[in-house]
């Protein structure tokens, strides 16, 4: 027999017992749906992930300092550094070659009190560095420039504002732009209760949500100083991150290696998002295994449906056999039916799955339209290898399943068979 | 034992009843015949073929290529029309799907359902189907037609037509056939009717031949 007429064959018989065939599969649908689903939100995750890490540049290589052990009289004292970032490490690193720009930075603790002082108003607000050295922040749409300019300069004293610290100062976004060019002072208040006043015009009003400042550097060195009470701060604990723009990927890589090797804490996005891909496939795995089990149980229901086909056929099979068949004619038919049940289960599972992603994209974008959150894409994204590969695994569950069916058919002694009613 | 002791010699073109009441060992001389089973003593030759020591592949094709197999009950395939099983023995043989589908309309209308092509068989009578049945033995141009009680299922007057149909076609088709049955009247249409008893030959009784056989067609001979 030739693969057309037994695939004929097989179908045809199919065809007999419609309802059976549809429910048999019904459990590869649910499978295959199951699968495609995770995966392919698994794929769509990833997918956005990547964009957004490529965005910020995959050439940006960040570095911090190394950390001394803490022990038990200093857990909650600020780390301390067993070897600081200097500012001879941060010009060294400039000089190198393939590094385009290197941005350093000293963070506030997010303990410290910082109250912001504007029109007479008072508020707590978060006082932070430019968010520009390390490229498009990832799920967030850049902000805008409410009035004034987005851009901090370097100059000590400018003060960029946000829509979030507007917000929490009460006063009005239309009153932005009448903002710039004003005086404020942002007032530091240790637990004693020693205060330290800073001064600032603001430049501009951005539109981040975040109730927080941005200051340049230079005040912001100053700030952290006051609040240790270490005035060279630089010198002694050195800068807290430090933002390395290499040329490309490959010599990002390089510099992560060499800067290692020199006793700090070196990460690139390339590292990160190859520890993302790595969590990533472990939760795919996972929730394919539900998927999994759900093809396990459907395949034993192919089993009991050949089964139960193959005993009302008996008859058929020993006229088949006596007119001429042989056993491997049997047995690549029934083993093609049960293939076939599961090729119906994938395809409607993929489609379906497809279907349910479609749907589940909308309902998010809706969420996000909604909530105004700052993502953008499809989470479940359905590649033509993920509906390759699951085809295959259906048909492939289906015939494995029939195998057994399919060689209790192939030995079926003829002259039985025949007699059987 | 249900068989012990035959020694037959079937000549080329020859129609054979085997008669005997149930029990008597016809049918398993039909099914050793048939291939459908093997002597568990003696040789079974079929023209150069001896079906005793033949392997499983060469059974198979020895089915497909040179038997046609008749049976009481038909065992047509319910949900294929008439054509559709008569071509069953050609698909099994690989033969185009356009040459086998000519094949069987041509078969159908030698049987007389050149009409009846497309019919299911819940839509034929009990002739018709036999019909169809005769037509796929026929269908891959065998030497031998073994039919087992072939007129059991249908009333005396299908039956007489179905067994016309049967000896017309071995006269004008040079065919051989052995037919089972326990019908006295349907082995009146045979050249020759073998009696069988407990598992032997009883007697061997020449009918009204009027057919000229040449050369043996086959030779059973099942020891005790």
């Amino acid at each position: 027999m030739t693969f057309g007429d037994l695939s004929r064959t097989a179908l045809s018989n199919l065809g007999r017992r419609k309802v059976r065939t549809v429910l048999t599969s019904i459990g590869v649908i649910v499978g295959i749906l199951t699968i495609v689903t995770m995966v392919s939100l698994g794929i769509g995750v990833r997918l956005e992930i990547n964009k957004q890490f490529k965005a910020i540049g995959l050439e940006r290589v960040f570095i911090r300092p190394q950390q001394g052990e803490r022990n038990f009289f200093t857990q909650f004292a600020p780390p301390s550094r067993s070897k600081p970032i200097t500012e001879s490490d941060v010009s060294r690193w400039r000089q190198m070659p393939k590094v385009k720009e290197v941005v350093a930075d000293v963070d506030l603790p997010l303990g410290v009190a910082s109250a912001l002082k504007i029109r007479e108003r008072v508020q707590q607000v978060g006082v932070e560095g430019t968010s520009s050295a390390f490229g498009q922040v990832p799920f967030q749409q850049p902000p805008t420039a409410l009035a004034g300019q987005l851009a901090l300069p370097d100059t000590p004293g400018s003060l960029l504002l946000t829509a979030g610290a507007l917000r929490e100062l009460d006063i009005g976004r239309d009153q932005a732009a009448r903002l710039v060019g004003q005086t404020a002072e942002i007032v530091l208040q240790s637990p004693r209760g020693e205060q330290q006043s800073f001064s600032f015009t603001v430049v501009g009003v951005s539109s981040e949500e975040a109730p927080i400042v941005r200051v340049p550097l230079q005040d912001r060195i100053a700030m952290k100083g006051w609040w240790f009470n270490k005035p060279a701060l630089l010198e002694t604990d050195g800068y807290d991150s430090v933002t390395i723009l290499a040329e490309d990927v490959a010599s990002a890589n390089a510099l992560v290696g060499q800067i290692r090797a020199e006793g700090f804490r070196v990460q690139s996005l390339e590292l990160i998002l190859n520890l993302a891909d790595q969590v990533f496939t472990v939760i795919n795995v996972m929730l394919s295994s539900v998927g999994g089990l759900a093809l396990l149980v459907a395949s034993l229901g192919i089993v009991n449906t050949m089964i139960m086909s193959i005993y009302e056929r008996t008859r058929e099979i020993g006229t088949l056999k006596a007119i001429g068949a042989s056993r491997g004619d049997i047995r690549l038919m029934f083993m093609l039916e049960a293939g076939m049940i599961g090729l119906l289960g994938g395809i409607v599972g993929i489609v379906a799955g497809y279907g349910l992603g479609k749907l589940l994209n909308r309902v998010i974008l809706w969420y996000v339209e909604r909530e105004q959150l700052p993502v953008r894409g499809d989470f479940f994204v359905v590649t033509p290898s993920l509906a390759l590969y699951a085809l295959l695994f259906a048909t492939l569950i289906g015939i494995l399943a029939g195998l057994y069916p399919a060689n209790r058919a192939a030995k079926l002694d003829p002259l039985m068979a025949l007699r059987h009613e | 034992m249900a068989l012990n002791g035959v020694d037959l010699e079937i000549r080329r073109g020859e129609f054979v009843a085997l008669v005997g009441p149930s029990g008597s060992g016809k049918s398993t001389l039909l099914n050793l015949i048939g291939g459908l089973d093997r002597p568990s003593a003696g040789e079974i030759w079929v023209e150069d073929l001896e079906l005793g020591k033949a392997n499983d592949k060469r059974l198979v094709r020895y089915r497909r290529d040179r038997i046609g197999f008749i049976f009481q009950s038909f065992n047509l395939l319910p949900t294929r029309s008439a054509a559709e099983n008569v071509e069953v023995p050609l698909m099994l043989a690989g033969i185009a799907r356009r040459q086998r589908r000519e094949r069987a309309l041509e078969l159908l209308r030698q049987v007389g359902l050149g009409k009846r092509a497309d019919h299911k068989p819940n839509e034929l009578s009990g002739g018709e189907m036999q019909r169809v049945a005769v037509a796929r033995a026929l269908a891959n141009r065998p030497a031998l037609l073994l039919a087992d009680e072939p007129t059991g299922n249908l009333d005396s007057k299908t039956g007489k037509a179905i067994l016309s149909l049967l000896r017309d076609l071995l006269r004008t088709q040079g065919l051989t056939m052995v037919l089972v049955t326990h019908d006295m009247n349907v082995a009146g249409y045979a050249d020759r009717v073998v009696h069988m008893l407990d598992g032997r030959v009883q007697r061997i009784e020449e009918g009204s031949t009027d057919a000229d056989p040449q050369g043996v067609a086959l030779e059973a001979e099942v020891l005790p």
